[in-house]
């Protein structure tokens, strides 16, 4: 079960307002490489692993998953606060403001809606693995394409952090997949 | 956003998410190493220093929890900065 608790895993205080830099950073509320995606499918994967450590991480790193997808929503909800419909038009993202206006939907920076086809759950815990790991390492990329994007420092921050979360999982997640193969061998 | 916060709670929040983060990271380091003994005494020390730290906020500030909630008859789990 989950414990929500009233803040995010660093603080989020952004104090410039960009609509244009909110709409790229959503791709990791709901893009396909996004925290919702890495959430869902760990959450999802460690019902069929059968070893305690690979469950217990993915336990944790999903949970870890759902803390980040907060504070992208965070992120996005500060950069476009008080924004009006001229503002998001300026910024080039008036087709945004037509459907969700100053709300966080999940969907990619190109506006396609969240889809659970962006994850596999198969129960095989080597396929589940592999997949883990390249997922971190397509999260990391994306975090580098949003920081070649991004001048705010308030923000840059925050996503410098993230992107060495995924640096992290992919190591942990590399090691389970090393204790799954020695005990196959 | 912090502006919504005194400077004391934003550097008491800075702390928790310090202290915290320090035992989370380590949780996960534990899930592939159950057998590091050194690691599980750092890890027992390490929540220890974050529940003191949440204790110092909830006490100053707002309840972050809302096990915290309520303590002088008051419903002050609306209370504070919601994920904004």
């Amino acid at each position: 079960m989950f414990i929500f608790e009233k803040r995010t895993q660093i603080p989020v205080v952004i104090k410039n307002r960009n609509p244009k830099l909110a709409s790229y950073i959503l791709s990791q509320y709901g893009g396909p490489d996004g925290e919702l995606g890495a959430a869902l499918r760990y959450l999802s994967q460690r019902f069929a692993q059968k070893d305690k450590r690979a469950i217990a991480l993915l336990t944790d790193v999903g949970t870890e998953e759902l803390g980040h997808l907060e504070m992208i929503g965070s992120i996005v909800s500060q950069l476009t606060t008080g924004e009006g419909a001229r503002s998001f038009d300026r910024y080039g993202v008036g087709d945004y403001y037509i459907d969700h206006a100053n709300a966080v939907y999940p969907a990619s920076a190109s506006g396609v809606p969240f889809t659970a086809a962006y994850i596999q759950s198969k129960a095989d815990p080597i396929a589940d693995l592999m997949e883990d790991l390249a997922a971190e390492q397509k999260a990391r990329a994306t975090y580098d394409n949003i920081l070649r994007m991004c001048d705010d420092p308030d923000v840059a921050n925050v996503i410098k952090f993230l992107r060495e979360r995924e640096v992290v999982h992919f190591q942990r997640f590399g090691e389970v997949l090393d204790i799954l193969q020695e005990k196959i061998c | 956003m912090a502006a919504d916060m005194t400077p004391r709670c934003a550097a008491l929040l800075k702390k928790l998410s310090e202290a915290d983060f320090f035992a989370l990271d380590l949780k996960l380091y534990l899930d592939t190493h159950p057998d590091d003994c050194e690691a599980i005494r750092i890890y027992r020390e390490a929540v220890k220093q974050a529940k003191a730290c949440r204790q110092a906020f909830e006490a100053e500030c707002y309840p972050l929890r809302c096990e915290s909630a309520g303590k002088d008859g008051d419903w002050d789990w609306l209370c504070g900065k919601w994920i904004k």
